[in-house]
């Protein structure tokens, strides 16, 4: 057991090493949702003030879908890296060793759990320095939480398509399917105002809950009510990502 | 007219580096010139300035009668150009690369198609004409890159390092392909760190080292500088050899200094076609020749009188520079 | 060989190059067009109450007034992956080949230009047929479409000469590909998916000076309005503005390219 700790421990040092000696590949990462919540503030701010909406400013409205997407693009990210790993031929190394193949999946996916937080910090840092009310300690909790469970699942995703396609080439579909499953949420505004088809969609879509978990923190208050669909939809993520994922490492090389 | 015609030829880089350094050469027309170096001698860069593809710093070149500096555009509607990375596009079939090279050459439409296939027939590409370049491998690349550089029958072909890292096979092939183009008429300029290829291929050579030509003309002038050809003989047990030196003394020039392991070293004017005779002496006289060998100077003989360095392989001697391309 | 019939054959035969290219990777092209439209999917499904705000423009339905948006989005994306393409024709080697064969040296920028051009005829084409299945209508008719056409070729053309004078420049990939997010930062510092009285600072400022604003604008007009409106002829003068000044950068790229050499 130790063995597996000692593995798992090695490949988050590797994976965080990489922001470390390559900054200049991160910090896109870091800064884009960022950027993405500032540039969606400032376009459509006005939309707060239609009669609805719940958040009194539409900034702190999309604060919880930043956080969401710096996991998604975390996780996406580390897809990316597995899939140029696997092209440069150091993945075969990797799985020359006597680890179990699940103790490289956790290794893995755990580092984007750690590295999803960097843009949430970051993320937050600024928000909080335009005016957006810090939320209460349990809130952000919450958020750090499903934060974190998101990047795994989404990692769990993308590491999926990187063993399918083991080419760097599947980055885009990684990041696509990333950004829509964030997006297609009550992502821009409370449900009663979404067009019918996208209510549906967000009734549909899983990260739906998790958003909502997060964004009750900055809007409205904490509530069991909305922190347990937000855990189940987080943990049932993982699983079915997980699941894929696992299988999808067995078949590798059959 | 000299088809390529050079006169202190320079180009020095920012920082004072001189990749090439003032060098003079004349090509004749039809003729096969090899311009033989090791590698970071200069010789891909005096390519890329006959080309037009990099000005000159300093000196002056003209290509079929054309100045590489003030008339380029006249000298690439003359020149085939196959450098020594392929220079392709993947992602196109052979024959559409082929096409769009004739059609960038300004050869009439009517005749793009025709041209093309006689060309890749030439270069044995007809099967993969319809596969994207992307799947081709090292040697069928190089063939095509040929294939290109001949679409518009140019006066002057250049070729850099054309059998770099070829197989044998591939590189017969290329051979072959030069001896055709020379009888057809048209005028080589091949770069090569590979004696065998100039002596092969080249009717003059050319050697450069550090950026300066330290040696030219043909190769077998360029090679009885260093001496003659020699052959070293080993007898059986316990032969005569004062005996056959006398035998042997009309045959040739007796070295002084004996090759070591060899009984006697004959310089032969001949080279390997004094052997028959030599051995046939030697057999007359009731003398048992053992071994016989004939050592050869080689244009690595020459580079190293003239620079003391090596052209092939790992050598003592002049390192050569770094010349960035 | 200033012969214009060979310089015309020499850029066609480059310009079919280019686009079979494109075709031959659709990874690539894929995203052009379907990341803004994911965008303005989301875009409209969340926020197309906000036409009842005030000051807002009279439209049909927020997907009219968002379409311009999405399109220009596009044609810039398409602006960067000519771009890329023309850096990894230079990495690759090809494009020495080019260079030293007897074609107008113009041409191997005037190539790939004709090429955008014919890929923003397609992407254009692609959004108001989306448009209309969802419901969108175009107010100034047939001119209103030919107008929409005409602007976005000329701003995909543009755009394709931005990305063409970056990689001559840079001489490599990945950094042509960096400017895919600013490019994108850029758009939204406008009025492609709001409009500009009712942004928030610090953007509003930024849009009344950004071209993208005018080109847009200029778009969107024919969409929800008419031909008649001053944006058309302001977003004509924008897209006209970029290409020169576009078309500019790239063939002192180029010239500094070939000088370097």
């Amino acid at each position: 057991m130790t063995h597996n700790v000692t593995v798992v421990r090695a490949l988050v040092r590797r994976a965080l090493n990489e922001i470390l000696r390559v900054p200049g590949a991160a910090i896109p990462g870091v800064l884009a949702p960022t950027i993405f919540m500032l540039g969606l503030s400032s376009v459509f701010g006005k939309a707060s003030s239609l009669p609805g909406f719940t958040a009194e400013d539409f900034r702190t409205f999309i604060v919880p879908v930043g956080l969401l997407q710096g996991a998604g693009f975390t996780g996406a990210a580390t897809g990316v890296n597995l899939a140029r790993d696997i092209e440069q031929g150091w993945f075969d190394r990797l799985l020359l060793c006597p680890a179990p193949r699940a103790t490289l999946l956790t290794g893995v996916v755990a580092s984007a759990a750690l590295r999803a937080l960097l843009p949430a910090i970051f993320l937050l840092i600024v928000a909080f320095s335009l005016g957006v009310s810090v939320p209460s300690l349990l809130g952000l909790l919450i958020a750090t939480v499903l934060v974190m469970g998101l990047a795994c699942a989404m990692a769990c995703f993308s590491v999926t398509l990187a063993l399918r396609f083991r080419t760097q080439q599947a980055a885009p579909l990684m990041q696509i399917a990333s950004f829509t499953g964030v997006l297609f949420t009550t992502s821009y505004a409370p449900k009663p105002l979404l067009q019918d088809w996208l209510r549906t969609v967000a009734d549909v879509n899983p990260v739906t809950h998790v958003l909502e978990g997060v964004r009750q923190g900055f809007v409205g208050g904490v509530t069991w009510g909305h922190t347990w669909p937000a855990l189940l939809a987080t943990a049932g993520l993982i699983a079915v990502m997980g699941a894929f994922a696992a299988r999808g490492l067995r078949r590798y090389g059959v | 007219m000299a088809a390529i015609e050079v006169s202190q030829l320079q180009r020095e880089y920012r920082g004072g580096l001189k990749a090439v350094d003032g060098i003079d050469l004349q090509v004749q027309a039809g003729e096969v010139y090899g311009f033989l170096g090791p590698n970071g001698a200069g010789k891909t860069t005096t390519v890329r300035m006959l080309v037009t593809l990099l000005r000159p710093t300093g000196g002056r070149a003209t290509v079929a009668g054309f100045d590489v500096a003030t008339e380029p555009h006249q000298v690439r509607r003359r020149i085939g150009v196959a450098l020594q990375e392929a220079a392709l596009d993947l992602l196109m079939t052979g024959r559409e690369l082929i096409e769009l090279q004739a059609t960038l050459h300004g050869v009439p439409s009517r005749d793009v198609a025709g041209r093309t296939q006689d060309l890749i027939g030439r270069v044995g590409l007809s099967d993969a004409q319809e596969r994207r370049v992307g799947t081709y491998s090292g040697g069928m690349r190089r063939r095509l890159d040929l294939a290109m550089a001949l679409i518009h029958a140019p006066q002057v072909l250049f070729l850099d390092e054309p059998t770099t890292g070829l197989d044998p096979t591939s590189r017969t092939t290329l051979w072959n392909e030069v001896r055709r183009l020379k009888q057809d008429g048209t005028t080589v300029f091949l770069t090569t760190q590979y004696l065998e290829e100039a002596d092969q291929l080249a009717d003059r050579v050319g050697i450069i080292s550090a950026g300066r030509i330290v040696a030219e003309g043909t190769p077998e002038a360029l090679k009885a500088e260093i001496g003659l050809p020699h052959l070293d003989l080993t007898f059986d047990g316990d032969a005569d050899i004062v005996r056959a030196r006398e035998v042997l003394t009309p045959l040739g020039e007796i070295r002084a200094d004996t090759a070591p392991g060899a009984d006697l070293s004959l310089g032969v004017r001949e080279g390997s076609s004094a052997i028959a005779r030599v051995v046939r002496a030697l057999d007359e006289a009731g003398i048992c020749v053992g071994r016989v060998e004939l050592v050869e100077p080689t244009l690595d003989d020459v580079f190293a009188a003239r620079t003391g360095g090596h052209l092939e392989g790992a050598g003592a001697g002049a390192p050569a520079p770094d010349a960035a391309r | 060989m200033t012969d214009p019939g060979f310089s015309v054959r020499v850029v066609l035969a480059l310009a079919r190059r280019a686009l079979r290219n494109a075709l031959r990777r659709p990874q690539f092209l894929a995203p052009l067009v379907l990341f803004p439209t994911l965008f303005l999917a989301v875009n409209v499904g969340g926020l197309n109450r906000t036409t009842t705000l005030p000051g807002f423009p009279v439209v049909d339905g927020f997907l009219d007034f968002q379409l311009a948006g999405a399109m220009t989005q596009s044609l810039l994306l398409g602006g960067v992956a000519a771009g890329i393409a023309t850096a990894l024709e230079i990495e690759g080697g090809y494009f020495d080949r080019l260079v030293a064969s007897p074609i107008p040296r113009v041409a191997i920028v005037l190539g790939r230009l004709v090429a955008t051009g014919a890929t923003a005829v397609v992407q254009v084409t692609y959004f108001l047929l989306l448009g209309l299945l969802f419901g969108a209508s175009v107010k100034g008719g047939v001119p209103g479409v030919l107008v929409v056409y005409l602007i976005g070729i000329v701003a995909g053309v543009g755009f394709g000469a931005i990305g063409q004078a970056i990689a001559l420049r840079a001489q490599n990939a990945s950094t042509v590909q960096g400017i895919f997010p600013i490019a994108l930062v850029v758009l939204f510092a406008s009025s492609a998916f709001f409009p500009q009285d009712l942004l928030s600072s610090p953007v509003d400022v930024v849009a009344r000076y950004n071209p993208l604003s005018y080109i847009v604008d200029g778009m969107r007009a024919p969409i929800i309005d008419g031909v008649g409106s001053t944006s058309v002829l302001e977003g004509l003068g924008a897209a006209t503005l970029v290409v020169l000044a576009a078309g500019g950068l790239a063939v002192l790229a180029l010239r500094g390219r070939l000088r370097d050499a």
